[in-house]
């Protein structure tokens, strides 16, 4: 199992990440999601050791394999393969960047173009084999390094937003063909996305990161806020854009507050009730994770996004545009 | 004008027919510039990669002392060198004083910052995102310095050509550690200096084109090779 162990990750002295402990365990498909600047790419390159911890270590089971005094060698790496968000291919033809990994593992001649034409086959660049880099687009250059990456077999590959580039067919052929590797070979997974409905169609497990840390509730309605004065236990009001979330917290200064999903009561119409935040808007979207669950998205002066049931979503006859009412309590609201 | 036509002249001549000390001294300019650039080269460009790539402590002071070097005077590196190789200098036992090895070495002294700096100005130009890619598909040190070398090759090719320019067209160090002794030290530039201040102009002039023609031909045979290389 590949793990971060008390790492805490600086640029310049500025701490961009700081994690107690993040395991990939063996198969896994892990989904890290979170705004842009929240740690993700960060976090994803120290996975991939090609970055080491200011402080803290990263291990392959019992073994330390990279922190501030260990530099990652030659094997560990090789576990591991990064695809990051922009890729960039190396000088030379498709064909000679699949091929690359292989080379440095030692496997020439007709073994190489074997598994080289049969991974172009699976994400379906085989047509692109014989081109040059600029004569790709951001998207064609997006899977052949997720293919480039495939090809030396890694036990954990590391995506970087994969779809980033791509349109939503080839988004679905690229998620396709990673699920059947995975199934294939058990390689575990690991994808930083922004895309919240990507992460829960495709990903087992979901983790959220927001200023480097890892959050204690499901990815959604997460702000970055500055919470009013005072250490005592209390209901302040904070602003999050246009409207005031009430929160019980006895904390002060910047805090990013959570609004868990499961928490947030949806109703037609305002209800009298002990929720102290209640926020009238319309529904700007549905969706459906899985059997059974619905996603309501609602635009209620932020976006904010509730859990319910298929059955209660039938019962309010919600649609986009429809008008809805959120309503939580205070105490609901988590402080991190 | 006369005088420089007269010249023009009397260089063709030299050079077209074969002028067995034109073309002895040439030989013998080229025979130092290219052991010279390779040494330079071979030492520096890997320093200039370290320096590049890696972060360890005095780091900016060393980029400091490169970077400082490129602008040693050829004259003071010959003096100092004279100095370490005469008969009374530490290096006196060897015997190089006055020979093309030490012209050599003067050349190397000069040649090496320049390789190490630009190559390191060179890698630091290079995506990031190319070193780390290497690392994450499993190269190792050398395989990613290659695979940064081929994305850095205009620029490093360049740095050749930067030394090898240094090395041809270096006439300080070379007169004082060579001096300039006919049919063994005698390079393109130290003979230049010498028949200009002797009078002989067409001479001198000979020389000074055939320098001139190999400066275009390693500039032509760089450009050739990066119209190659253009994918």
């Amino acid at each position: 199992m590949l793990e971060l162990a008390g790492v805490r990750h600086a640029y310049e002295g500025r701490v961009v990440l700081d994690l107690e402990r993040f395991a990939v365990p063996p198969g896994a498909l892990i989904a890290i999601v979170g705004h842009n600047g929240s740690g993700k790419s960060t976090l994803l390159r120290l996975l991939a050791l090609v970055e080491r911890p200011s402080t803290g270590e990263i291990r392959w089971g019992d073994a330390v394999v990279s922190s501030p005094r260990v530099r990652p060698r030659a094997a560990a790496l090789r576990r591991n393969t990064l695809v990051e968000q922009r890729p960039v291919l190396f000088r030379g033809t498709v064909r000679a960047n699949l091929g690359f990994g292989l080379k440095i593992r030692g496997r020439r001649g007709a073994e190489a173009e074997k598994t080289v034409a049969a991974v172009a086959e699976r994400l379906g660049i085989t047509g692109l084999l014989d081109r040059r880099r600029h004569e790709l687009s951001d998207g064609e250059v997006q899977r052949v390094a997720v293919a480039r990456a495939l090809a030396v077999a890694p036990d954990v590959l590391l995506l970087d937003e994969p779809v980033s580039s791509a349109d939503r067919a080839a988004a679905q052929a690229l998620y396709g063909a990673l699920a059947d590797e995975r199934r294939a070979r058990g390689l575990a997974i690991c994808l930083a996305s922004h895309q919240l409905e990507d992460a829960y169609r495709w990903a087992d497990d979901i983790r959220a990161l927001a200023e480097g840390r890892l959050s204690p509730v499901t990815p959604e309605n997460l702000f970055r806020v500055e919470l009013p004065p005072g250490q005592e236990e209390e209901t302040k009001h904070v602003r999050v854009g246009p409207i005031a979330i009430a929160v019980t917290t006895g904390r002060e200064g910047p805090a990013i507050l959570a609004v868990p999903p499961t928490d947030i009561f949806v109703s037609k119409e305002p209800l009298v009730s002990s929720a102290r935040n209640v926020f009238t808007g319309q529904v700007t979207r549905l969706g459906r994770p899985r059997p059974g669950v619905v996603h309501v998205a609602a635009d209620v002066g932020v976006e904010l996004i509730a859990v319910i049931t298929e059955e209660a979503a039938r019962d309010l006859a919600l649609a986009p545009g429809s008008p809805v009412t959120f309503a939580f309590k205070a105490s609901a609201v988590r402080v991190f | 004008m006369d005088f420089l036509a007269e010249g023009l002249r009397r260089a063709v001549h030299l050079i077209s027919s074969a002028d067995p000390e034109v073309y002895g001294i040439a030989l013998l300019t080229v025979k130092v510039a290219v052991v010279a650039t390779v040494i330079a080269c071979a030492l520096g460009m890997p320093l200039g990669f370290v320096l590049a790539s890696r972060r360890f402590w005095g780091r900016r002071a060393a980029l400091t002392v490169v970077n400082t070097a490129l602008a040693f005077p050829t004259v003071v590196v010959g003096l100092l060198l004279y100095a370490l190789l005469s008969r009374r200098g530490p290096l006196g036992g060897l015997g190089w004083l006055y020979t093309w090895q030490a012209i050599v070495i003067g050349d190397v002294i000069l040649a090496f910052p320049i390789a190490a700096a630009l190559s390191a100005a060179a890698v630091q130009g290079v995506d990031p995102r190319i070193r780390r890619t290497a690392e994450t598909l499993g190269a190792g040190t050398w395989r990613t310095a290659w695979a940064v070398a081929r994305e850095a090759r205009f620029a490093l090719a360049a740095v050749i050509t930067a030394a090898f320019g240094q090395v041809v067209a270096e006439v300080g160090a070379a007169m004082i550690v060579g001096g300039n002794i006919r049919g063994a030290t005698r390079t393109l530039t130290t003979a230049v200096a010498l028949y200009t201040a002797q009078g002989d102009f067409g001479l001198a002039l000979a020389l000074g084109l055939i320098l001139l023609v190999m400066a275009l031909v390693v500039n032509v045979a760089l450009q050739v090779l990066q119209g190659r290389g253009n994918a």
